[in-house]
């Protein structure tokens, strides 16, 4: 692709929107549906083919237990279609310039899917035809996707896209498409627009959980994060049940350890993510309800249910039968036919030392800042915390502004938080924006 | 007199020779592994259907690899469920199509 990217081609019109915004997850989406629906103009940029972030990835929410897809999918449709909304997927932010209050020039890079997105109608023959087999990135690799591919079943918007790193140019997608929408002369374009203010909505990173080595992840095939977990029970699941990776059998005791990642000084991450005891205790009860006759074990350092109704959630889970040990987990061993060995400090009853074997263990990975924005911006410093999260100005006054006057952010690019919480920023980021807009233009 | 049609130069070709693009090495021999396991389980399952313990058995794979391939056909329809042991492995058989 790096080959390919060289040839970028920089329009010389410069578009003109409100505000841009950055990331296409439930809060960009979220502040971009609000502004739009003010009247303001919005360009929405997503680095990935579709629309959704992480959230649609998701089985359900916690503690309602609502269907995660059943909530994002309409939102990802509603930005699609809004007639103020403009959407640019598969595209990154180069540059970003302030040239006064209430202007900013941005470049933006629309990578090529080497598919006429007006003529693709998702109909999936490219994928049927393509020979290559690699890891789909949103099944976290649980299974393979081709390399000419659609991202998943409900994509917004629903356009196949090539792999030009995995393509072999065998050209059988080409021949495949009934409606000639494959174009590999489809080349990268620096598109220019000027806006009034940004809202950065680019979310976080998942922890690289093969760091901490003694949790065998990636050494033993039946260890998966919990992202895999909540791919498992979601709908739109990679596999026909909840099986474990290794061999496909249906796990009948399976464990959670919790903090992997966070709250862990070893690994460079001290901070709480926040939300892994309650997505654990969620995938636990969802869990018992897939597989009813399996023991669930979860390892945990103290729960913190801190919000509305998460205690009665937390106590949901005990009284159907989830198994809660106090303990950190210090070591992973590989058992008997795929089984794993977990070593644990056995807290609440005399910190013994005890080894127990489970069929399936899930790591609740901790959530890392995602600040490759920060590089974007060339003649203005966004300011980040010492852990790379995103500065608000004031966190108690004004939590979704930056330390850059017309710039503001929402959701986890500010520090790991849950679904409600960051619906709320993005709600906030978008009335602070539309605010300052209103204020520099009376004023302009 | 009929005319033969033209047949159009593909532009995944225009593109490989403009930039003089080709797979690499690796690549290739990814792509020719990947052919021999869906080959080997195709065939495993074409007698009758199968756990992936049995699959891997048969084929000499191990069972994560067989069980990734198998769910990738499974995904794009071509093995289907075809029952379930005592054990808890279901067993797949090929989708007739």
């Amino acid at each position: 692709m790096q080959r390919i990217l060289q040839e970028a081609e920089e329009e010389q019109e410069e578009e003109e929107y409100d505000v841009l915004v950055i990331g296409g997850g439930i809060a960009g989406e979220t502040a971009s549906l609000d502004l739009a629906d003010m009247g303001f103009k919005v360009l929405l940029v997503e680095k990935e083919p579709s629309i959704g972030g992480k959230m649609f990835l998701l089985s359900k929410v916690f503690p309602t237990l609502d269907c995660a897809s059943c909530i994002s999918t309409p939102r990802m449709a509603a930005t699609a279609h809004h007639p103020n909304i403009k959407l640019l997927t598969y595209s990154e932010i180069q540059e970003i310039e302030k040239l006064g209050e209430g202007d900013f020039r941005v470049k933006i890079l629309k990578k090529p899917r080497f598919v006429e997105e007006s003529l693709c109608t998702g109909c999936g023959q490219c994928e049927q035809a393509c020979p290559v087999i690699v890891p789909k990135e949103y099944d976290f690799g649980l299974r393979g996707r081709k390399a000419a591919y659609i991202p998943f079943d409900t994509a917004v918007p629903k356009i196949a896209v090539i792999d030009i790193d995995h393509c072999v140019f065998c050209g059988q997608c080409e021949r495949a498409c009934p409606v000639g929408a494959i174009n590999f002369l489809q080349k990268p374009r620096i598109i220019k627009a000027r806006v009034g203010a940004i809202i950065i909505a680019t979310g976080y990173k998942l922890f690289p959980i093969e760091k901490k080595a003694e949790y065998m992840f990636k050494k033993l095939p039946n260890i998966i994060t919990a992202m895999q977990m909540d791919r498992l029970l979601a709908p739109t699941r990679p596999y026909n049940a909840v099986l474990r990776p290794g061999d496909g059998k249906e796990p009948m005791n399976i464990a959670f350890i919790l903090c992997s990642g966070s709250r862990d000084r070893t690994v460079g991450n001290p901070l709480c993510s926040q939300v892994c005891c309650m997505y654990s205790i969620k995938q636990a009860q969802l869990l018992m309800g897939a597989l009813p006759l399996a023991d669930i074990t979860i390892y945990y350092m103290d729960i913190r249910a801190f919000g509305k109704g998460f205690e009665e959630f937390y106590q949901q889970a005990k009284a159907m039968g989830v198994m809660f040990i106090k303990g950190r987990v210090a070591k992973i061993e590989p058992g008997e036919n795929g089984d794993v060995v977990v070593w644990y400090e056995d807290i609440e009853n005399g910190g013994r030392l005890r080894k127990a074997t489970h069929d399936l263990v899930v790591l609740s990975v901790g959530l890392l800042p995602n600040p490759e924005i920060v590089k974007a911006f060339k003649n203005v410093k966004l300011e980040l915390d010492d852990y790379g999260w995103v500065k608000p100005r004031d966190e108690n006054i004004s939590p979704v502004e930056t330390s850059i006057p017309g710039v503001f952010a929402a959701g986890c690019i500010l520090g790991p938080k849950d679904i409600p919480d960051t619906v709320l920023e993005a709600e906030a980021a978008a009335a602070q924006a539309a605010a300052y807009l209103r204020e520099v233009r009376r004023h302009g | 007199m009929s005319r033969r049609p033209v047949r159009r130069k593909l532009t995944v070709h225009m593109l490989r020779d403009k930039l003089g693009l080709k797979p690499s090495k690796e690549l290739t021999d990814m792509l020719k592994r990947q052919t021999e396991i869906k080959v080997k389980i195709t065939r495993a399952l074409r007698k009758q259907p199968k756990t992936v313990p049995e699959i891997a058995e048969e084929t000499g794979l191990d069972t994560y690899t067989v069980f990734w391939y198998l769910m990738t056909m499974f995904r794009h329809g071509q093995v289907e469920e075809a029952g379930k042991t005592d054990e808890g492995f279901f067993k797949y058989k090929l989708r007739e199509r």
